[in-house]
């Protein structure tokens, strides 16, 4: 009797508590997408409002077309020529490859600074003023040394990436418990196991991190590189909307570059949180 | 007796203490070392290359891009006023840039610190704006500003921005909530609040995200200066290479790199300086 009761008022608790618990997660869910409704709308009221004040101005007329409305009317034009797929096809090439050619030789040299106190030393000086080369300016560089203005991109890209990669892998390895390794070499680990079993899986979230931020450096560079002699990409989309005085097709492009962005970016963030093992 | 245990006690404290001084010496000595170590054997892998270009009939047209003749660019540069101009051209619009962005930023950030509201509501717009390449605002900038210097300073301060407004708000997230209140009960106006508890806390912060902001400004500065405009360090580079001057586009090149280098670690020195966070690092 008691024993039933105390379970069934145990059960109820429980049963109450997780019912609320989940509620709180689905009111706490619903309050952050309402928020991030209603910040995009309060962002495209206020650019529509804008607009609209400049346009009433009579010398200021052609700027009508700069206003959102046009904008999301010329992407859904642009989608169905397939102007957009088509560049943001090429330039994620051209993204993808860059940073894996980044990741590719950011991470082994990073491990080598974390691991190496003779390396790292020494190479601390020309890697800082290696990365303090605003990375376009390796672009007349660039352009004698590939053959096509395809692989010239792909180098600034990755010029532009590999440091914060490199850097972000040297910093976790230097946070990683020394102590680890002892226990790795003592159960008999050889150095490649040392890799596999040790470094990787505790750097993994400290490499996820310095790709975050390289996917935002290589996203500024990618646009400007695209400015110069190719004819695809979302960069030379924006170069010609511009020449071409289809402003509406400019805003289009702007907007969709930012949801890209913001894509990639909380995709990195989420693959972060999936690897983190700080508590 | 207890006198001379006293001085007993004092002689190894001064040993101590000159043993600290002298590792101090020998630890910047060998910082020192490793610099310039590092550096000479950067120089010394480019004047390889600079010497296996020239060799080799085929690119030796390209023997510019070597060590030697980038070095003796630097004179000719210096004496024609090239690095000046072009370094003072460009410092002037980054300065300009990022000093809009600070002064836009550190408000808003502080905003975004202190009303839950407004952090709620504008983090989908500035996430969305934040990735919008800043150069991709360059059409529209050149429409809008009169002259191309204008759309170069908007161009860097759009693009440092949001490290300003993100490390700031970061900043104010984690001053002890208990500062606040204290400051209310000793009966602190807003502005009072501002000034004696905000800024002081967030000070470091801000210097922070103004290391960020100047990493990403100097990526943003030397391509908005290769459309247009005819002065500024990009410009350099592409006149070099327009006339064919090798050595002075890599002259110009290295250049941008020292500054950099120069700028960021003074960055990095006055965050040291007003650190007030002990042990967290």
């Amino acid at each position: 009797m008691s024993d039933s009761s105390i379970v069934a008022v145990g059960n109820a608790g429980t049963h109450g508590l997780t019912q609320s618990r989940s509620s709180v997660a689905l009111t706490s869910m619903a309050w952050s997408t309402g928020n991030f409704v209603g910040g995009l709308a309060i962002l495209f009221a206020l650019w529509w409002l804008a607009i609209y004040v400049a346009a009433l101005n009579p010398a200021l007329s052609q700027f009508a077309n700069f206003g959102p409305v046009p904008a999301f009317k010329a992407i859904g034009h642009m989608w169905e020529k397939g102007v957009i797929s088509k560049a943001l096809g090429t330039s994620g090439y051209r993204l993808g490859a860059g940073l894996l050619i980044a990741i590719s030789i950011g991470v082994p040299i990073g491990i080598l600074i974390g691991r190496s106190r003779r390396f790292r030393e020494l190479s601390n000086s020309p890697f800082q003023l290696m990365r303090m080369i605003s990375p376009l300016s390796w672009e007349p560089i660039a352009v004698i040394v590939f053959a096509g203005w395809e692989q010239a991109i792909i180098f600034l890209i990755a010029v532009a990436s590999v440091w914060p990669v490199m850097f972000s892998t040297a910093a976790g390895l230097s946070k990683v418990d020394p102590a680890w390794f002892k226990v790795a070499r003592n159960l008999g680990a050889r150095p490649w196991h040392v890799v596999t079993e040790i470094i990787i899986p505790a750097i993994a979230f400290d490499v996820l991190t310095g790709i975050r931020l390289a996917l935002g450096v290589a996203w500024i560079v990618l646009v400007p590189a695209e400015f110069l002699g190719v004819t695809s990409g979302i960069g030379y989309t924006i170069e010609d909307a511009r020449e071409s005085l289809e402003y509406e097709n400019l805003m289009a492009m702007l907007l969709v570059i930012g949801a890209v962005g913001y894509v990639l970016d909380t995709a990195c963030m989420a693959l972060i949180k999936r690897y983190s093992w700080h508590r | 007796m207890s006198n001379a245990a006293v001085g007993a006690t004092v002689v190894p404290a001064a040993g101590a203490t000159r043993s600290r001084t002298s590792r101090a010496a020998e630890q910047t000595a060998r910082g020192v070392l490793n610099f310039s170590l590092g550096i000479l054997i950067l120089f010394g892998l480019w004047w390889l290359g600079g010497n296996f270009i020239a060799s080799n009939p085929k690119t030796a047209s390209f023997a510019g891009f070597g060590l030697i003749p980038t070095l003796q660019a630097f004179p000719e540069l210096w004496n024609l006023g090239k690095l000046q101009n072009a370094a003072a051209a460009s410092g002037i619009r980054l300065g300009s840039g990022m000093l809009l962005a600070i002064a836009i930023g550190v408000p808003l950030g502080i905003l975004m610190g202190r009303s839950k509201r407004f952090r709620d509501l504008s983090n989908s717009p500035f996430q969305l704006l934040r990735m919008v390449s800043p150069l991709s605002w360059m059409p529209l900038a050149v429409l809008v500003f009169a002259t191309w210097d204008g759309s170069i300073v908007f161009l860097v301060a759009i693009a440092s921005v949001w490290p300003v407004i993100f490390a700031t708000a970061a900043g104010l997230a984690k001053v002890d909530p208990a500062w606040f209140k204290v400051a209310r009960n000793l009966g602190a106006r807003p502005l009072q609040m501002l000034t004696q508890i905000i800024m002081p806390a967030i000070s470091f912060d801000i210097l922070t995200g103004i290391r960020l902001a100047l990493g990403v400004a100097w990526v943003v500065l030397v391509p908005a200066e290769l459309l247009g405009v005819t002065s500024g360090l990009g410009y350099a580079i592409k006149d070099a290479r327009e006339t064919l001057s090798y050595d002075q586009l890599t002259a110009m090149v290295l250049t941008i790199g020292v500054i950099g280098y120069a700028l960021d670690t003074i960055c990095a020195l006055l965050i040291k300086r007003f650190s007030w966070h002990r042990g967290d690092a």
